[in-house]
């Protein structure tokens, strides 16, 4: 029963039980293990240093296998969100006082230090909901929708896909359309894109709830090469309408010769910002294209999974990101997964440190350090092991830093020698249970 | 802009034509999926731990997706 | 049938179909009948028990008179046998070059030596490289219908007799009825007529270290499932667990065989005779299925490592 020839065993053998009973009636086998659950579940904590974001979360997907190989999958994600997240707002050698989000209070960050909006504590309960099942011998269609409910946004969205297997199941072509409806209802309304930060309990810059629309189509293909190595490619597009801001970011607006943020004087009485800020302002339109492949080679019981990615969009960010696992088991039991992560992005056109007082006013601008230029790596490593039960457990622990730079033509004055971009360092550490 | 979505989309999509008729010659038999079968050869391993990653990358950074769908779906900060 | 026969069929209505028991082969056999029509149940239970007694009573190396004691007893002889029996004899020699001679007929003498019964009782070497002599389809003659066996030689069908025999019961009942039926011999089963249950029948695979609890469920709408292993029959020495099924090349028991093999096929014996084979591969059983792309379920209870 070498490898060589054991493909004719199982047809042979059909022929051979044919000849035996000499019945040519028989009806084809229908089996399959009676449908069951089965659960995926993880227990997450994400933790940013310098008292940043904080997120412990739960998350269960839950499979059902019915007759035909029909699939239900349930998911349940719920995040506990606490911590600080920079503002936007430029670091100057003295304190800064900011409206909080709700407009009804103010904090105060002290001196050489990036502005931490320190106001955002939140949960977060996600759902999804998935049905995949095979039709016409070689088609699978799936469908699924997906919501999720914050404090102050609310996300509602729908998936359908539908595939086909082409030459022998080695490869298998597939298209995909998702739609998605999100809602943002922060407390006290949306700021108005580049309107000043207002003194306390002065709401006049509000506007009501916004929504933003997103369609992603998703064109794939995945191929096996051999026994050993298959393939996969990606092309997506994505297009986002509708209020794209976050409405806790804004930006200084700093005197055109020493950088400095620009002063402020609350309405006497009243507590309001020390300085002037402005609400950040995006197009109300982004399109994104990415190229997506990823290689899954097999050796000898090892596995290497590489996978890269190039994002462009119109706001000219571009971004490359690697991937790469390798796992390598030790026993039949247990097996060590390094991952190493590399990601750079250039900033969108808009990306500004801070605004200038006096100078042309700018349609779109923004300091949110996710559309500067920065590089990251995620650096990490899982250990899984089979429990007794045949159940698979796994840790992980991973590091993810990122490093950013200012464009160097927008600094201005005092801005030199200031840390101008907040770099991130954060832990991910993750159990996970399988049954 | 415009011009290299134009350019983007061709490029795909002669990708795809030109991997699609070179793959006959690929591939494996029925029977020769034993190791294509095993579940570390599949192409999401964890559909979890990639639904978490997603999601903390897309809170993060500028871009989402590529895998599959964008995500998203929050207000993260 | 036989009157007054020990071995008499019973019959009863259970949960919306009639459950039919009788012993054959050394195993309990059950028909199930998804009808309301007792009479047409008793009467294809009858039909089933009769070609299970027919095949045992035919191809029982323990029955005396019956062919394989004649070619057993043949003492170097050449014997012509009967067409069935021919073709059982043809099915096992092509058994035989499909896995590379390691499923034989002829290594059932084994047993003299190997006795699998919990025990420690582990045989010497020597008196497994002696019965090895007799032991191997390449000394025998075969040619359709004559058999001739080497003195001392002797064939055991033990290996595909229950599966045929689901088989043969199969095909006595379809003419007769049309309505679902399950034949279950002692964990070997097809499923014949028409699908009724959107389901169909759910068989359960018994966990290797809990008798009597089913670790896995399958739905099985039409075709056959064969389960090989047994948990029960194994020695175990010096921390070493000998599995029941031998290898006839070496003499001794495979090693790092699942602890049992369930196989989904047309036809039982096609499925028996696969499980055999993966448990033949031993470590490679799941492999060896997987490369036949057929249905299977491989349980393997951990252990400690000796």
């Amino acid at each position: 029963m070498s490898k060589q020839n054991s493909r004719s065993i199982a047809a042979s053998l059909a022929t051979a039980a044919c000849s035996l009973l000499g019945t040519s009636t028989v009806s084809p086998v229908q089996a399959q293990e009676e449908p069951g659950w089965d659960f995926n579940t993880a227990l997450l904590y994400y933790g940013e240093s310098d008292g940043r974001v904080q997120d412990f979360s739960l998350n269960v997907l839950a499979n059902r296998a019915f007759v035909d190989d029909r699939i239900l999958s349930l998911g349940l994600t719920v995040d506990s969100l606490t911590g600080a997240t920079p503002s936007g707002a430029l670091p100057f050698d003295g304190p800064q006082t900011f409206t909080r989000p709700s407009g009804k209070a103010v904090y105060t960050t002290s001196a050489n230090e990036i502005p931490l909006d320190d106001s955002f504590l939140d949960t977060r309960v996600a759902l999804t909901a998935g049905w995949a099942q095979p039709f016409a011998r070689l088609y699978t269609f799936n469908a699924g929708v997906s919501a999720s409910k914050e404090y102050d946004y609310v996300h509602i969205g729908g998936n359908a896909g539908l595939s086909r297997d082409f030459n022998k199941r080695n490869t298998t072509l597939s298209l995909g359309l998702a739609y998605a409806q999100d809602s943002l209802n922060p407390e006290g309304g949306t700021p108005v894109p580049l309107s000043p930060m207002l003194d306390v309990g002065d709401l006049s810059n509000r506007i009501g709830d916004q929504d933003k629309d997103v369609v992603d189509v998703v064109l794939g293909l995945t191929q096996v090469v051999n026994r050993n190595l298959l393939f996969q490619f990606n092309y997506s597009l994505s297009q986002s309408s509708g209020y794209l801001n976050d409405p806790f970011k804004f930006l200084s607006l700093v005197d055109p010769v020493s950088g400095d943020p620009v002063g402020h004087t609350p309405a006497p009485g009243v507590s309001g910002p020390s300085h002037e800020y402005r609400f950040e302002s995006r197009p109300d339109e982004r399109t994104k294209h990415s190229v997506y492949g990823q290689a899954k080679y097999y050796m000898s019981g090892k596995v290497l999974d590489l996978s890269y990615r190039y994002m462009t969009d119109d706001w000219e960010i571009d971004s490359h990101t690697l991937d790469a696992r390798y796992r390598w088991p030790f026993g039949d039991k247990r097996y060590l997964e390094p991952h190493v992560r590399w990601y750079t992005q250039t900033a969108a056109d808009f990306y500004r440190i801070s605004l200038v007082d006096g100078a042309a006013p700018l349609e779109f601008a923004s300091a949110d350090y996710r559309l500067g230029e920065f590089d990251a790596i995620t650096v990490g490593m899982k250990y899984g092991w089979k429990t007794r039960s045949d159940n698979e457990m796994s840790v992980r622990l991973e590091y993810y830093m990122q490093d950013g730079t200012a464009p160097s033509d927008q600094i201005i004055g005092n801005q030199a020698g200031r840390e101008l971009y907040p770099d991130l360092d954060a832990i991910i550490a993750q159990f996970s249970y399988r049954f | 802009m415009c011009r290299s979505v134009t350019v983007g989309l061709s490029a795909v999509i002669l990708c795809l034509t030109a991997a699609a008729s070179g793959c006959t010659s690929m591939g494996v038999e029925p029977w020769e999926r034993d190791v294509l079968a095993k579940e570390e050869m599949q192409l999401t391993t964890d559909p979890v731990e990639a639904g978490i990653d997603d999601h903390i990358y897309f809170s993060k950074e500028a871009s989402s997706g590529g895998r599959g769908f964008g995500g998203g779906g929050c207000g993260c900060n | 049938m036989r009157a007054g026969d020990p071995r008499k069929p019973q019959l009863r209505r259970t949960a919306g179909y009639y459950q039919g028991e009788f012993q054959a082969m050394g195993s309990p056999c059950e028909v199930l009948v998804d009808t309301t029509d007792e009479k047409l149940a008793r009467k294809l239970l009858q039909l089933v028990a009769a070609e299970a007694w027919r095949i045992e009573d035919k191809f029982s190396r323990y029955r005396a008179g019956n062919v394989v004691s004649t070619i057993n007893e043949s003492n170097g002889m050449p014997v012509t046998v009967d067409d069935e029996t021919a073709s059982l004899l043809d099915y096992a020699a092509t058994l035989y070059e499909l896995s590379e001679h390691r499923f034989d007929i002829t290594s059932g003498v084994l047993r003299k030596v190997w006795v699998f019964d919990g025990s420690d009782r582990v045989p010497g070497a020597e008196s497994i490289r002696q019965i090895m002599d007799s032991i191997g389809w390449h000394r025998v003659s075969w040619q359709r219908p004559r058999l001739r066996l080497q003195r001392g030689m002797q064939i055991d069908l033990g290996g595909i007799g229950k599966e045929y025999a689901v088989d043969r019961a199969a095909a006595r009942i379809s003419p007769v009825a049309s309505c679902p039926c399950l034949i279950n011999f002692g964990g070997d089963l097809v499923a014949t007529g028409d699908v009724r249950l959107p389901d169909g029948w759910q068989v359960g695979i018994e966990a290797p270290d809990q008798e009597g609890a089913a670790q896995k469920l399958i739905s099985l709408r039409s075709g056959a499932l064969a389960t090989s292993g047994d948990s029960r029959r194994f020695l175990l020495k010096d921390g070493i667990r000998y599995s029941h099924i031998l290898n006839p090349l070496t003499g001794w028991p495979i090693e790092g065989a699942p602890d049992s093999v369930t196989v989904a096929a047309d036809t039982c014996t096609q499925a028996g005779t696969l499980t055999t084979l993966a448990m033949l591969n031993g470590p490679e059983a799941e492999a060896f299925l997987q490369s036949q792309n057929v249905k299977y379920w491989c349980l393997r209870t951990p252990r400690a490592r000796p």
